[in-house]
C-alpha cells in the first residue's frame, strides 16, 4: 500500500479529467505494457540494423506464427494466474486436441464437427482439473502436474507415437491456420474477445476480484469456485485450439508438439506483459505484447544464427530480465502486492 | 420507535463450545446498539446468523415485525440487512466504484451483459457525496486509500445497496484518532438520517459509548448488562468485566 491519505477524505489526488498530462504519461509508461512495447520497438530496431531481412514481409510472417501460439495460450493463463491458479497441462492439451480431431475424423465425423468435438473433450479436461482443484482442495499446480503426465500418456497411446497429416477441405484448412496470417488473425481476435471479457463482463472483474481478496469476494457472495473452474475450461480449451490451428498450419501432427514448452511461453508471455504471478491483477493486452516481445526474441535470435546451445541460455535471460523489470516497476507504480 | 430488527433466544454451539447462549435483542429504526464483549463472546456468531452466514440451532429472528428465515447472506440482503466485515471486504486491486457495485453490478442492456461503467461511476459519485464521504476520483483503486477512507467506502457501499440494518464489525479497530474520527462522524451523519438501524461491534467502551444510543454486554454468549449510553460509564462497563473475569477465575 503507498501513501495513505490521512485525514480528510479529500485527498490532495488530482481529479479525473483534469490536468496532469505529464503525470498521466508518466503513469502510462509505468504501465508493464509500455515498457514491454518500448523494449519491443527498440529489439526490433535493433535487429532489423543487425539483419536486413528482419523487417521483411516473409520474416514478418514468420514472426507472427512465432508469436500466435503463445498469445492465445497467455489468454488462458493470464485469466488464471489473476484468479490465482495455473495450468501446467495446457501445452499437452495442445497436442492431444489434433489427434482427438483425427481419431473422430476417422470414425466418419465430418472434419468441422471433429473439431468441435475435439474442443469439447479439451473442455472437458478443463472442466476435470478445475472440479479437482475445487472439490477434493488440490492446487491447481498438483492438479495439472499430474494432469500434464496423464495427458502425454493419453496422446502417445492413441497416436501411437506416430506423427499422422491433418485432412479437411482447403478452405477449411485456410481458416484453421493453413493461410500464412490465419494464425495470428485468430490470437487477435482471441486477445479482442478476452480483453473485453476481462474488462467488460462480470466474470473478468470477478475474476480479479478473487484474487486480489478471495474473502471479500466470498463475502460479496461471488461464485468463487464457478469463476475458476470456467477459467480451467477456457485454458484447456484455448490450449486445444492452439493446438488445432498448429496442425493445420504445418499440416501434420506431433504426439510431442507443444509440451511445457509452449505453457511457459504463454505464462511467460503474460507475466512479462504485467500480469501478477500472485494473482489479483493483470491485462490481455500485456499477455499480447509479452509475447510479441518473446517471438522478436526469438525469431530475431533465430535470424542472427545464433548457435543453438546459446538460443536457451539468451531466451531464459531475456525472460528474467523482463520479469525483473516490471516487478520493479509494479513497486514504482506503487500498485500490487507483486 | 419503530422496531426494525428483533432476535429472540438465539442459541448456537459449535461442537462442544457455546457461543450463543439464549441471547436476545431488539433494535429500532433510527437506533444504534453497541454490542460489547471480550473476544469469543458470541459477538462474531451473532453477527453471522443476523447476516444469514450461520443458522442458529434454535431462536427466532424478526425483521420489521415479521419472523424471516435468514438462511444465506443473499436472504439477509434481500431483507436489508447490510454487513461491514472487520476484514474489509474490499479488493484494494480493483478501482472505488468496482468496489462499491461489486457482486452487483450494472450492466449494459442486451444479451452480452457488458458492465456498465459509466453508470457505476455515476451513482458511486453521488452515493459517496450523499453521506459526505469525498474522494479525488472513484477511479483510485482502492488499496491506495488509507484504513480509514477504506472502512468508509466499504460503509457507504452497505448504505448504497438500500441498507436498513446495517452491522459494523469493529469498525474503528486498529484505526488512530483522526481517522475513527472520520468514521464517528459518517455514523453520526447515517443516524440523523434516522431510517437506518446499526447494530456495531465493538471493543473500545469510550468509543462505543460516543457513537451508540444503547449498549449491551455480551459474556459468554449471554446479554449480562444493558444500559442507554448516556446511563452508563466506561469505568462502569469495565468494573463488570473485571469482576466477571475475577469470578470466572476463582470458579
Amino acid at each position: 500500500m503507498a501513501a495513505p491519505h490521512p485525514g480528510p477524505l479529500l485527498a490532495g489526488g488530482e481529479r479525473e479529467g483534469g490536468g496532469g498530462l505529464a503525470r498521466r504519461a508518466y503513469t502510462l509508461l509505468l504501465r508493464p505494457e509500455a515498457s514491454v512495447v518500448l523494449v519491443s520497438v527498440a529489439l526490433v530496431v535493433y535487429f532489423e540494423l543487425a539483419n536486413q531481412n528482419f523487417l521483411s514481409a516473409a520474416n514478418v510472417q514468420t514472426l507472427s506464427q512465432f508469436v500466435a501460439a503463445p498469445v492465445i495460450i497467455a489468454c488462458g493463463e493470464i485469466m488464471l494466474l489473476i484468479c490465482r491458479e495455473i495450468d501446467l497441462s495446457v501445452g499437452q492439451v495442445f497436442a492431444l486436441a489434433p489427434f482427438l480431431m483425427e481419431n473422430m475424423n476417422d470414425w466418419g465425423v465430418p472434419e468441422p464437427l471433429a473439431i468441435v468435438g475435439a474442443l469439447a473433450v479439451c473442455a472437458l479436461i478443463g472442466l476435470t482439473i478445475g472440479l479437482i482443484t475445487i472439490g477434493l482442495r488440490v492446487p491447481s499446480f498438483i492438479t495439472t502436474l499430474g494432469m500434464l503426465f496423464l495427458i502425454t500418456g493419453l496422446t502417445l497411446t492413441i497416436s501411437r507415437g506416430y506423427p499422422a497429416n491433418t485432412a479437411g477441405g482447403p478452405l477449411l484448412v485456410d481458416i484453421m491456420g493453413g493461410w500464412s496470417y490465419a494464425e495470428i488473425l485468430w490470437a487477435l481476435a482471441i486477445v479482442a474477445a478476452m480483453h473485453v471479457v476481462l474488462r467488460h463482463t462480470r466474470w473478468g472483474l470477478h475474476t480479479i476480484a478473487i484474487g486480489g481478496n478471495i474473502v471479500a469476494s466470498a463475502e460479496a457472495g461471488i461464485a468463487i469456485n464457478r469463476i475458476k473452474i470456467a477459467n480451467f475450461v477456457l485454458t484447456s480449451t484455448l490450449g486445444g485450439f492452439t493446438g488445432l490451428l498448429e496442425a493445420f498450419r504445418v499440416g501434420s501432427i506431433d504426439p510431442l508438439a507443444g509440451g511445457s514448452n509452449m505453457m511457459f511461453l504463454g505464462v511467460a508471455s503474460g507475466v512479462i506483459g504485467g500480469t501478477a504471478i500472485a494473482g489479483g491483477a493483470g491485462t490481455i493486452i500485456g499477455g499480447l505484447v509479452g509475447g510479441i516481445m518473446l517471438g522478436i526474441l526469438q525469431d530475431g535470435f533465430t535470424l542472427q544464427g545464433i548457435n543453438a546451445f546459446m538460443f536457451d541460455i539468451v531466451i531464459g535471460a531475456a525472460i528474467l530480465l523482463a520479469m525483473v523489470a516490471n516487478i520493479h516497476l509494479a513497486r514504482l507504480r506503487g500498485g500490487g502486492t507483486q | 420507535m419503530t422496531e426494525a430488527i428483533r432476535a429472540e433466544n438465539l442459541v448456537k454451539t459449535f461442537g462442544h463450545v457455546v457461543a450463543l447462549d439464549g441471547l436476545s435483542i431488539q433494535v429500532a429504526r433510527g437506533e444504534t446498539l453497541g454490542v460489547l464483549g471480550d473476544n469469543g463472546a458470541g459477538k462474531s456468531t451473532l453477527i453471522k446468523i443476523l447476516t444469514g452466514y450461520h443458522r442458529p440451532d434454535s431462536g427466532r429472528v424478526f425483521v420489521g415485525g415479521n419472523p424471516v428465515e435468514l438462511g444465506s447472506v443473499d436472504d439477509a440482503r434481500a431483507l436489508g440487512i447490510e454487513c461491514v466485515y472487520q476484514d474489509l471486504a474490499l479488493v484494494n486491486g480493483l478501482s472505488i466504484y468496482h468496489n462499491m457495485f461489486l457482486k452487483r453490478e450494472l450492466l449494459w442492456g442486451g444479451p452480452f451483459g457488458f458492465l456498465n461503467h459509466r453508470e457505476m461511476r455515476r451513482r458511486a459519485r453521488d452515493a459517496l457525496e450523499e453521506i459526505g464521504i469525498a474522494v479525488a476520483s472513484v477511479d483510485l483503486e482502492v488499496g491506495q486509500l488509507s484504513g480509514g477512507q477504506r472502512q468508509a467506502i466499504a460503509v457507504a457501499r452497505a448504505v448504497m445497496s438500500n441498507a436498513r440494518i446495517l452491522l459494523l464489525d469493529e469498525p474503528l479497530a486498529a484505526m488512530g484518532a483522526r481517522e475513527a474520527g472520520l468514521i464517528i462522524d459518517l455514523i453520526d451523519r447515517l443516524k440523523s438520517r434516522g431510517d437506518i438501524a446499526i447494530v456495531m461491534i465493538a471493543h473500545n467502551y469510550a468509543q462505543t459509548l460516543e457513537i451508540c444510543d444503547r449498549v449491551i454486554l455480551v459474556q459468554r454468549g449471554q446479554i449480562t448488562f444493558e444500559s442507554p449510553a448516556t446511563a452508563t460509564s466506561a469505568e462502569e462497563l469495565l468494573d463488570i468485566v473485571r469482576r466477571e473475569y475475577r469470578a470466572a477465575r476463582a470458579g
